[in-house]
């Protein structure tokens, strides 16, 4: 019967990592094209002060979407880290403002307890979704309430102020006109970029995002996995709630309403298909630069903030339309 | 055209395809079909699974394409280019997996596709009721409240409403694909009725099913499918079911001489007893041994549990109740990993849903089960994983550009290559196989035949589920026919012949194992 003559077909050259590559570089390409227009078209852009200040306003996105990454790669959404962050801050707040102790336990107290506060509720995040099979769209809009509500009872609906100097000068160091707590950030970045590409770890947190069954019937614990990515998105929410402290001075029970949406969109700017399986810490890190240059970059040029947040907006549905043709893409 | 293999020139042909051709890929679901409706008649398609029925349906229904060839429907050339051009033209069909809202009342779900309308716009209730009513009265089930939600109706209740959805609206022709695989005998024969009352409508019926006594009980006439062809249609009146099951065998493969495996060792690997799984509460359980070197397959239909078998063995879904037994001792598999631990692999029927991860690099598959071999502490070792994925590429041929390439850049062949080295590369004792060649070109088929007999040479024991006959005889050492989740019988290579294996798992053995539902 000819209906079977041999027929190899050796497709087209798609390499997972030069594809990974391009789409990056797209990314970098649209923030050179935004940074060029902004630096002609404005007089302060390119200032020293402006950069450092650039550099301030999205540390915190940053963190929280390093996490978010995570989360979003194996098709998952954590919108609970903006009050999360509030919660962690509360909390650090209060150990931070205990009496009896020196300013150095004093700080490393309040490290220690806004982490735990973070991951604990980043755990809870991923035990629950994982265990039921439940959308996480849903587990993590309820943590989004109980962490903004635990975050008012506790703080009594007080902000707290008062820190150590050490601690607030930490906020606004500068090394060579860079906020250490970008610095932070970007050491964050890298740290993430090197556990999605160069562990076990990693690997299977893409392997779980492309076919989770494949990967369950290879023997591996799909569920730990799943908790562990929504475990550091909640540690992430927890180190932004830190810096968060250390940048403003105080810690307000109704801080990061929204952080959520704006780490999601970084993500997505930054190429991270919202089905998981696709996409890149290092995207992240662009996507996060892309929201604060338009951010600046539209304030300087005049434009109303209204106007920005419609800008930015657009930006968000534009990023999820080129990932819709990037995914076509990749399936042939 | 040349393919037509009965006259097309018959008056009351109501549809007429000749020269049907369709490929997914490389693969060739659909190479020269040839088929025609009286109208009027009922006429059975039969076939082995993939053997082009269900593609061949999906043509009809304007749910795929097709590559070449002419399908005319009274005359007139038909182009069906959706599902909603194939219902307009009067083509309807009931899928054997339901199309019912469940929480949705039987009235609403019969007027799904067309709801009345009154004044404003707005649902008109009364008359979808009375349409619903006068769908229900038209194939007899009076006893059927439309009000109902169609989660409280059973199995059977429900396919007989799809039924009736189908044929509200002007149809010339309504398919049946499987209709009776879940329903029991006593609604068997009034689905019966009801298909002879349509008949007397003057609809046509194309019916297709793995029954043959059905087939012979309620059609005029048969087709018969193998290997994406038509391969006959002939009179039910001028044949019998031994002649139908002669053509859906074919000679393929049958008269090849199949050299003995001396290498199946005296030490039993693994052994399976009273085995039930969850898919399967009420059959009696499945009890079987596997020595070393052997390759055991189990045939039968779809839906006979074969496949539920390899996943209870390998922990993939949680095991009902039984025992199995890894080198004469009692083992708890729980989970794939527990499995895997025993020296277990699984080489899953659905390579794009369970097999592979499509859009990650060659390397990554291979890696997958193994990965603690290419990582130390925690870190991947890239370089090592590369060798790791050459290795297994150059041990079963794959051609392959380069292992950092996507698996979804390769052909079919070469995926399932990619999956079989994803499992060699943990070393298993025992190696479980799902399908091992679905939608594989013949040439790598025979390239993965070599590669099991020589793994089995080497010591290692397989099970392999297969729905291609001609596979399983070319491949197995011993042969299990399993129909309604229990094993019908154990034959011998001596024994293996096509008819006598069909029989078993069609139920129709010469001792009977209680009635076909």
């Amino acid at each position: 019967m000819s209906a079977h003559e041999t027929q190899d077909v050796l497709a087209k050259p798609s390499p997972f990592s030069f594809k990974s590559i391009v789409n990056n570089a797209g990314i970098g390409l649209a923030l050179l094209v935004l940074i060029l227009f902004f630096s002609v078209t404005t007089e302060f852009f390119l200032s020293p002060n402006n950069i450092t200040n650039i550099l301030t306003q999205i540390t915190i996105n940053l963190i929280l979407a390093v996490g978010m990454t995570f989360v979003i790669l194996i098709g998952g959404i954590d919108l609970s880290v903006g009050s999360v962050m509030a919660f962690a801050a509360v909390i650090a707040g209060k150990a931070i403002t205990l009496s009896g102790l020196g300013t150095a336990e004093l700080i490393l107290l309040a490290i220690a307890a806004g982490l735990f506060a973070g991951l604990i509720c980043g755990v809870l995040n991923g035990v629950l979704s994982a265990y039921w099979a439940l959308p996480s769209f849903i587990i993590t809009l309820g943590m989004l309430n109980i962490a903004r509500g635990a975050a008012l009872q506790v703080s009594g609906a007080q902000t707290i102020y008062s820190f150590p100097y050490a601690f607030e000068e930490f906020g606004s160091m500068l090394i060579f006109g860079v906020p250490v707590v970008f610095l932070l950030a970007l050491f964050l970045v890298l740290i993430a970029w090197f556990v999605l590409n160069r562990t076990v770890f990693g690997r299977l947190i893409y392997g779980i995002g492309n076919n989770e069954e494949a990967v369950r019937l290879a023997g591996h614990p799909v569920f730990w996995y799943k908790v562990a990515a929504f475990t550091i998105c909640g540690a992430t929410a927890g180190i932004a709630a830190i810096v968060y402290m250390a940048r403003l001075s105080i810690s307000s029970p109704i801080a990061g309403i929204g952080f959520e949406l704006n780490a999601i969109a970084a993500v997505i700017i930054g190429g991270t298909s919202l089905a998981g399986g696709r996409g890149s810490v290092i995207g992240t890190l662009l996507g996060a630069f892309i929201i604060g240059v338009l951010a600046n970059g539209l304030i300087l040029i005049g434009l109303s903030d209204f106007m920005r947040q419609m800008i930015t907006g657009v930006v968000i549905i534009i990023a999820v339309i080129l990932d819709h043709y990037r995914a076509k893409l990749s399936s042939r | 055209m040349a393919h037509a293999l009965h006259s097309p020139q018959d008056a009351d042909l109501l549809l007429d395809v000749s020269g049907l051709r369709k490929s997914f890929g490389g693969v060739h679901a659909l190479s020269g079909v040839s088929f025609s409706l009286k109208a009027g008649e009922v006429h059975a398609l039969v076939g082995e699974n993939g053997a082009g029925k269900s593609t061949l349906i999906k043509v009809l229904t304007g749910v795929h394409k097709y590559d070449a060839g002419v399908i005319t429907l009274a005359g007139q050339p038909f182009v069906p280019s959706d599902p909603q051009f194939a219902k307009a033209a009067g083509i309807q069909v009931v899928h054997q997996e339901f199309n019912l809202l469940t929480d949705l009342s039987v009235a609403e779900n019969i007027s799904i596709e067309a709801f009345p309308r009154g004044r404003f716009g707005l649902l008109d209730r009364v008359e979808m009721k009375r349409r619903a009513r006068h769908a229900l009265d038209a194939i007899g089930l009076s006893d059927v409240d439309v009000d109902m939600p169609v989660s409280r109706l059973g199995i059977a209740h429900r396919q007989l409403i799809e039924i009736a959805r189908a044929l509200q609206t002007e149809s010339r022709i309504l398919i049946l694909d499987e209709p009776t695989a879940t329903l029991t005998e006593r609604e068997t024969s009034r689905l019966f009725d009801i298909v002879a009352d349509i008949k007397a409508k003057g609809v046509t019926v194309v019916f297709v099913s793995h029954h043959l006594n059905e087939v012979f009980a309620i059609c005029d006439r048969v087709t018969v499918f193998r290997n994406g062809a038509t391969i006959a249609t002939e009179e039910i009146s001028e044949t019998s079911p031994e002649g139908v099951v002669r053509h859906m065998v074919g000679r393929t493969l049958l008269e090849q001489v199949k050299e003995p495996n001396t290498g199946i060792g005296d030490d039993v690997v693994l052994a399976v007893e009273d085995l039930r799984t969850v898919a399967n509460t009420h059959a009696g359980g499945i009890s079987f041994e596997l020595r070393r070197g052997e390759i055991l397959g189990i045939a039968g239909l779809v839906g006979a549990g074969r496949t539920e078998v390899l996943r209870a063995i390998f922990g993939a879904d949680p095991i009902q109740s039984g025992q199995i037994y890894r080198a004469g001792k009692p083992i708890a598999i729980c989970n794939p990993a527990d499995a895997i631990a025993a020296g277990i692999g699984f080489v899953t029927e659905d390579r794009k849903d369970e097999g592979l991860i499509l859009d990650m690099p060659i390397a990554t598959n291979t890696s997958l089960v193994s990965i603690k071999e290419v990582s130390s502490k925690g870190l991947m070792n890239l370089s090592k994983e590369r060798d790791m994925a050459k290795a297994g590429g150059a041990r079963l041929k794959l051609k392959c550009g380069s292992v950092a390439d996507p698996a979804s850049s390769l052909s079919g062949g070469n995926q399932q290559k990619v999956v079989l080295a994803k499992w060699l590369a943990s070393n298993p004792e025992i190696l479980l196989l799902d399908e091992p060649t679905r939608g594989v070109d013949v040439g790598a088929k025979a390239e993965i035949y070599a590669i099991l007999k020589d793994l089995a040479a080497q010591g290692m024991s397989m099970i392999v589920v297969s729905s291609e006959l001609p596979e399983l005889i070319t491949l197995t050492d011993r042969m299990l026919v399993m129909s309604e989740h229990s094993v019908q019988g154990s034959l011998l290579p001596e024994n293996y012949h096509q008819e006598a294996i069909l029989k078993l798992a069609y139920g129709q053995s010469d001792t009977p194992k209680g009635p076909t539902s």
